[in-house]
């Protein structure tokens, strides 16, 4: 602490997201540009500039925020750091062409909270994203950073901070929302086996595609988890703890090595945590990227160095969990909420949320959104708010069609249910799930059965074959999806998969076959007459399906308008299209592949899809 | 205990099992694939599932792995079941073809074709996992794994090599329900009979089916245990938990007034008369091997048959093999006759076979022994009288085309002949036990030219030794048959009651003793006594004669170099002073 009265007091703080999405879109080259002319302008006195975590809006990036007034800027490039450091920084003037301006709106909206895609956002797990650098230590406790752990180690018993969780309301953040205190409960009530060795693991094996809110957690604010993985340690008696993460995470990893070091550095971790008497320490194991090494009896076969396949529950982990010790495993979101709980106390979190779903949940919003990224949002909010406040709606004024939620084995909500109020209860009533908090956002381009056949892709891929089921059930699945988009479906196989869909949800050991059916369930569910017209009409209603599309070209617009340009015959890769330069060109259709490539080559819009 | 119904049956069974074990209890039957009692339940196959119901709550849950809980309802078979149950099997039934289990499943759930893609008709393995559970958790070798994920999931040893770990087992390949596992023996062991293999018996087993203790024994050379230090399945299946992997061999001292040496015989090793071609023909089987061929214990439950799985058409039984020959035994082995008859006997009984029997003399001595041969003359066996020179498979006829040819000079037509068998019986003879010398020597026996035990008297002291205490009984002593063995061991049971019951003998008068002033020590007489009855008292640096043990003899006597040894009652001035007084007279 004394360090940091010895520090300087700067008059402008620059903020760049580090995130990872910033990161590959130049924010080093950024940051060290910013630098430069920092020095140039003899600024290097006057301006911090500091890397944070992930900031959410990764659409925008790379960013930069101003502190103090939060002026947002966005999609900046190197060249256009020379400008805003003179104009800004030297003379005071923000630079409005490089701030944010909405959609079909004209002027910028130059600070960040009265942005849209922050203003219905509540932060808590995400609290400290985009203020700190999640490499010093300092700037956490700054912010009011291990007061907890203070707090749940000298001023409350273990039991009291198990009433405190169990009081708030907070379940599980990976997807199945088990109640944390409850599972904390049973963790300290598990009788140990030899010896009064128990274990917590931090399940930071995040493997939806399209999610990655438990990546920035750990990138921005690594000492968030480390912190509620002490208070939970404390809270059921364990002396070890894991922190889970995917290989694939290596800026994760590193930030995460960092806090650790520096929390031990500090005695926040290690023997007599804050001269209490309490012993703790936290080691990382990187994981090889199987998806299904996020079900957690499969996380903890990979920790014990074992095959990761899951095996079946009770006994639970928190009976007989790793090395067959009572274990304590939540996910990075779960513990990252565990420290704020403690600090400002039960009652407040409580309040947030709905009646079964308390405090607030981080969902990824991608695909068709305006506003791709990272947002927190109290639970029991609805979809709509969500993608059309937020999110900013679907680009190119197309129609919503449905968003997927809860990752590969979640479902699908149609756009009769934007309504739907965002609780675990309400998600899983529609067939989705909340799962870690993907969200996949699909326009009126988007095939169905395409999206079914995509997500069951990957839970064939992913599943560890253990059980028959789903091994053999996502297989067979799969095998017939695929038959439907190639147009070879009949109406048997349509009950047949229904039929699978049920007996695979039903009879699988884990939860990844019980959930791997979903997207086919909702689909079938909400968008039945998509999968009727490709069996009974052959045709894919989004065009999606390539094997479905018939493509012809209108000869009188192909003469008239484009005059014959020809572009389309001589990008034919099966030498399908008839016709000279300046003639009307018409498709071969037994020649067709269809690829589409005539299609999008065409600038006067006479190729045609059917 | 806890309570719980199935399928509407009340049953109640100990805290700790599972559905699948109290399902067993009420003779509910419920179908498993990847299961096995003694492997830790894995619930892979989910063929096995239920539908259970507590408190309100109603799952699908596997029968192999879920423990009983109190008031659990178990629906086995209901319509939510099967749906799943045959779906799963349906879906087996894609994956592995060939696997016999799964097609029997199938049948019995009325499913006839699978609606899924079929990758390979030849695959057998489901993917259970008890070849590598049983790898890792009981022969503790971990040799095999799965590799790959979902449908490209095998079992594979690492990087698909033959690996070090294996121990060669072949636990796996008994483990698996389905066959998919098979190996190879590449060191040959000698195989008999081909439909059941004489080769590798199991790690426990009882020796022979009249051994006494009628017990089972562990072999410590075969049982996966002594290699890995894992697997005691044995324990786990055993309720009486009698077994003990923790004993060692142990030597007892125990203290007798009397012994009885029945160390029996073993059989002549065919081995040494190569012209016979034992070991080298397949056919060609010892009388003992044949023994246990036609008991109703043995491989082939009894049934004759040649290493193919056939029957023999004619087999040709070969008396003295080993006996009456100067060039191994000289004796006759008393029992070849008799045993032989009584093969000649069962195979005409069991089959159609020509019989053919070739002796030198038929010695049918004891009661009622030649009224057998004479019924067997009856039955049609055709005794040949003649040694057999030597058995060949070299055909010089079609008639001998693939079968034993068996050369014989019969005696009785006077010229030699060649008889075409499927089978040869060797009359094996019998010999000394194998440690037969040692125990002479620990004993302090004599042997007879015979090199069998010499009894003190053949005619007044038959079940005696010269060492008093020791007794013989049976085939030690000489060859004999059973009859004879059991009335030999009953005289020498009673003559060793009756020297145990009076508890003392009287020794022999004439002793020799040792004057320890005149014994320098010299130890000749310790290695010439040949009654072991003197030993060097190293502390007086002179010999001792134990009067128990000496019988008299004067060897010592004699030789003693220094007159230190003395007769009792024969001293030479005893005998000087008799020469003297027939002088007086």
């Amino acid at each position: 602490m004394a360090e940091m009265a010895k520090e300087k007091a700067y008059r402008i703080h620059l903020m760049v997201c580090a995130g990872t999405g910033c990161v590959s879109n130049n924010a080093f080259g950024i940051k060290a540009a910013l630098e430069r002319e920092v020095k140039k302008q003899g600024l290097e006195n006057e301006v911090l500039i500091v890397t944070t975590g992930c900031n959410g809006f990764c659409e925008r990036g790379p960013l930069l925020v101003v502190q103090p007034g939060s002026i947002f800027y966005q999609q900046l490039t190197e060249k256009d750091i020379p400008h805003l450091v003179e104009e800004h920084f030297l003379k005071g003037r923000p630079v409005k062409k490089l701030m944010y301006t909405p959609p079909k709106e004209k002027t910028p909206v130059p600070v960040l909270s009265d942005i849209d895609f922050f203003k219905k956002q509540v932060l808590i797990a995400l609290r400290n994203r985009g203020l700190i650098d999640p490499e010093k230590i300092d700037e956490y406790i700054a912010r009011d950073g291990y007061k907890a752990v203070a707090k749940a180690l000298t001023e409350m018993a273990p039991e009291q901070v198990i009433t405190e969780i169990a009081n708030s309301g907070l379940r599980g953040r990976g997807g199945a929302g088990f109640p944390t205190g409850l599972k904390w409960q049973m963790v300290r009530n598990a009788p140990a086996s030899n010896g009064s060795l128990k274990y917590l693991i931090c399940n930071g094996d995040e493997g939806d595609p399209g999610a990655f809110m438990d990546r920035s957690i750990l990138e921005a604010d690594p000492h968030s988890v480390i912190e509620g993985m002490v208070i939970g340690a404390r809270a059921v008696g364990a002396s070890e703890g894991f922190v889970y993460v995917r290989n694939e995470y290596p800026l994760a990893i590193k930030r995460m090595n960092i806090a650790i070091e520096q929390a031990r550095d500090y005695g926040l971790l290690g023997n007599n945590i804050l001269g209490t008497g309490f012993d703790f320490d936290i080691k990382i194991v990187r994981g090889a990227g199987a998806f299904v090494c996020g079900e957690e009896t499969a996380l903890i076969a990979s920790v014990e160095g074992r095959l990761g396949e899951p095996r079946t529950r009770p006994p639970y982990p928190a009976q007989s969990g790793l090395w067959e010790k009572p274990t304590l495993i939540n996910n990075v979101e779960t513990w990252a909420n565990v420290p704020i709980i403690i600090d400002r106390g039960a009652k407040w979190y409580a309040s947030i949320g709905t009646l079964t779903s308390k405090g607030t949940k981080v969902f990824s919003l991608v695909g068709k959104i305006n506003n791709t990224g990272l947002v927190e949002v109290p639970m029991g909010i609805a979809l709509r708010e969500i993608i059309y406040d937020i999110g900013g709606g679907i680009p190119g004024g197309k129609e919503f069609k449905a968003v997927q939620t809860g990752g590969p084995s979640g479902g699908c909500i149609p756009k009769e249910q934007l309504d739907l109020p965002i609780d675990y209860e309400s998600l899983t009533a529609a067939g989705s799930m909340m799962g870690s908090g993907g969200m996949v956002v699909m326009d009126e381009d988007t095939c169905m059965v395409d999206v079914a056949r995509y997500f069951l892709t990957f839970t064939k891929d992913e599943s560890c074959g253990k059980c028959t089921p789903c091994r053999e059930g996502t297989k067979a699945m799969l095998d017939i999806i695929t038959r439907i988009t190639e147009g070879k479906g009949t109406e048997e196989d349509l009950t047949l998969l229904e039929d699978m869909a049920h007996a695979v949800k039903d009879s699988s050991l884990c939860g990844l076959g019980k959930t791997a059916p979903n997207p086919v369930l909702t689909t079938l569910r909400y968008f039945r007459n998509e999968y009727e017209a490709h069996i009974r009409d052959r045709k894919c209603p989004a065009h999606v399906c390539r094997q479905l599309n018939v493509y012809t070209i209108d000869e009188n617009r192909c003469l008239t308008v484009g005059k014959g340009c020809d572009l389309c015959r001589r990008n034919c890769a099966s030498d399908a299209i008839r016709g000279a330069k300046n003639e009307a060109h018409r498709i071969v259709q037994e020649k067709c592949i269809k690829c589409g490539v005539c299609y999008d080559v065409c600038n006067f819009g006479a190729v045609k899809v059917d | 205990m806890v309570n719980l119904t199935i399928d509407g049956k009340k049953v109640q069974i100990e805290e700790g099992k599972t559905i699948l074990q109290a399902a067993a209890k009420c003779e509910i039957k419920i179908p498993t694939l990847c299961y096995h009692p003694v492997v830790e339940a894995y619930g892979a196959c989910r063929v096995c599932m239920v539908e259970v119901t507590v408190r309100g709550k109603t799952d699908l849950v596997t029968a192999c792995n879920t423990k009983v809980q109190e008031g659990l309802d178990v629906q086995t078979g209901s319509e939510r079941v099967l749906k799943a149950r045959r779906l799963n099997v349906e879906m087996l039934m894609a994956r592995a073809p060939a696997a016999e289990p799964v097609q029997e499943l199938a049948k019995a759930l009325g499913i006839e074709k699978t609606r899924f893609e079929i990758k390979d008709p030849q695959e057998k393995c489901i993917l259970c996992g008890l070849c590598v559970r049983a790898c890792e958790t009981i022969v503790g070798a971990s040799a095999i794994s799965f590799i790959e994920r979902g449908t490209e999931r095998k079992v594979m040893p690492p990087f698909g090599e033959p690996s070090e770990a294996c121990i060669g087992c072949t636990a796996c390949a008994y483990f698996c329900p389905t066959g998919a596992i098979t190996y190879e023996d590449k060191y040959g062991r000698k195989v008999i009979h081909t439909e059941l293999h004489l080769g590798p018996t199991t790690a426990i087993r009882v020796p022979i089916r009249q051994a006494v203790p009628m017990v089972p024994l562990i072999d410590t050379e075969a049982c996966i245990h002594f290699k890995t230090g894992e697997c005691k399945v044995c324990t786990k299946v055993c309720d009486r938990e009698a077994i003990n992997h923790d004993m060692q061999d142990e030597t007892l001292e125990v203290e007798v007034g009397t012994i009885i040496l029945a160390s029996g015989f073993k059989p002549f090793d065919a081995k040494r008369i190569p012209a016979y071609g034992y070991g080298h023909f397949p056919n060609v089987i010892t009388a003992l091997e044949f023994e246990r061929l036609v008991n109703a214990s043995g491989p082939t439950g009894g049934k004759i048959k040649l290493a193919d799985g056939t029957e023999p058409k004619a087999v040709g039984i070969i008396h003295c093999v080993g006996s009456r020959d100067e060039n191994y035994n000289e004796y006759c082995s008393r029992v070849c006759c008799m045993y032989s008859l009584k093969f000649a006997h069962l195979i005409k009984e069991k089959t159609s076979a020509d019989v053919y029997d070739f002796y030198i003399d038929m010695r049918c001595f004891g009661k009622g022994y030649e009224e057998f041969y004479h019924r067997l003359l009856h039955e049609g066996t055709k005794f040949i009288r003649g040694r057999v020179s030597d058995i060949t498979d070299m055909a010089m006829t079609q008639r001998e085309e693939g079968k034993l040819i068996i050369r014989v000079e019969d005696t009785l037509l006077g010229t030699v002949r060649r008889i075409p068998v499927d089978m040869v019986i060797l009359a094996t003879g019998l010999e000394p036990s194998i440690d037969h010398n040692q125990l002479a020597k620990i004993f302090n026996i004599s042997c007879s030219q015979d090199t069998f035990f010499l009894e003190r008297h053949p005619k007044l002291a038959p079940v005696s030794t010269f060492s008093d205490g020791i007794y013989l009984a049976g085939a030690c002593q000489a060859p004999r048959d059973i009859p004879d063995t059991v009335a030999q061991a009953g005289g020498a049971a009673a003559e060793a009651l009756a020297l145990a019951d009076k508890g003392t003998f009287a020794l022999e008068p004439v002793t020799a003793e040792i004057d320890e002033d005149l014994c320098a020590g010299c130890q000749l007489c310790v290695n010439l006594c040949p009654f072991t009855a003197i030993t060097y008292d190293k502390e007086k640096g002179i010999s001792v004669v134990n009067d128990a043990l000496c019988k008299g003899c004067g060897t010592c006597v004699a030789a003693c170099p220094s007159g230190a040894s003395h007769q009792k009652h024969f001293r030479d001035s005893q005998i000087f002073a008799e020469i003297e007084g027939i002088f007086v007279v």
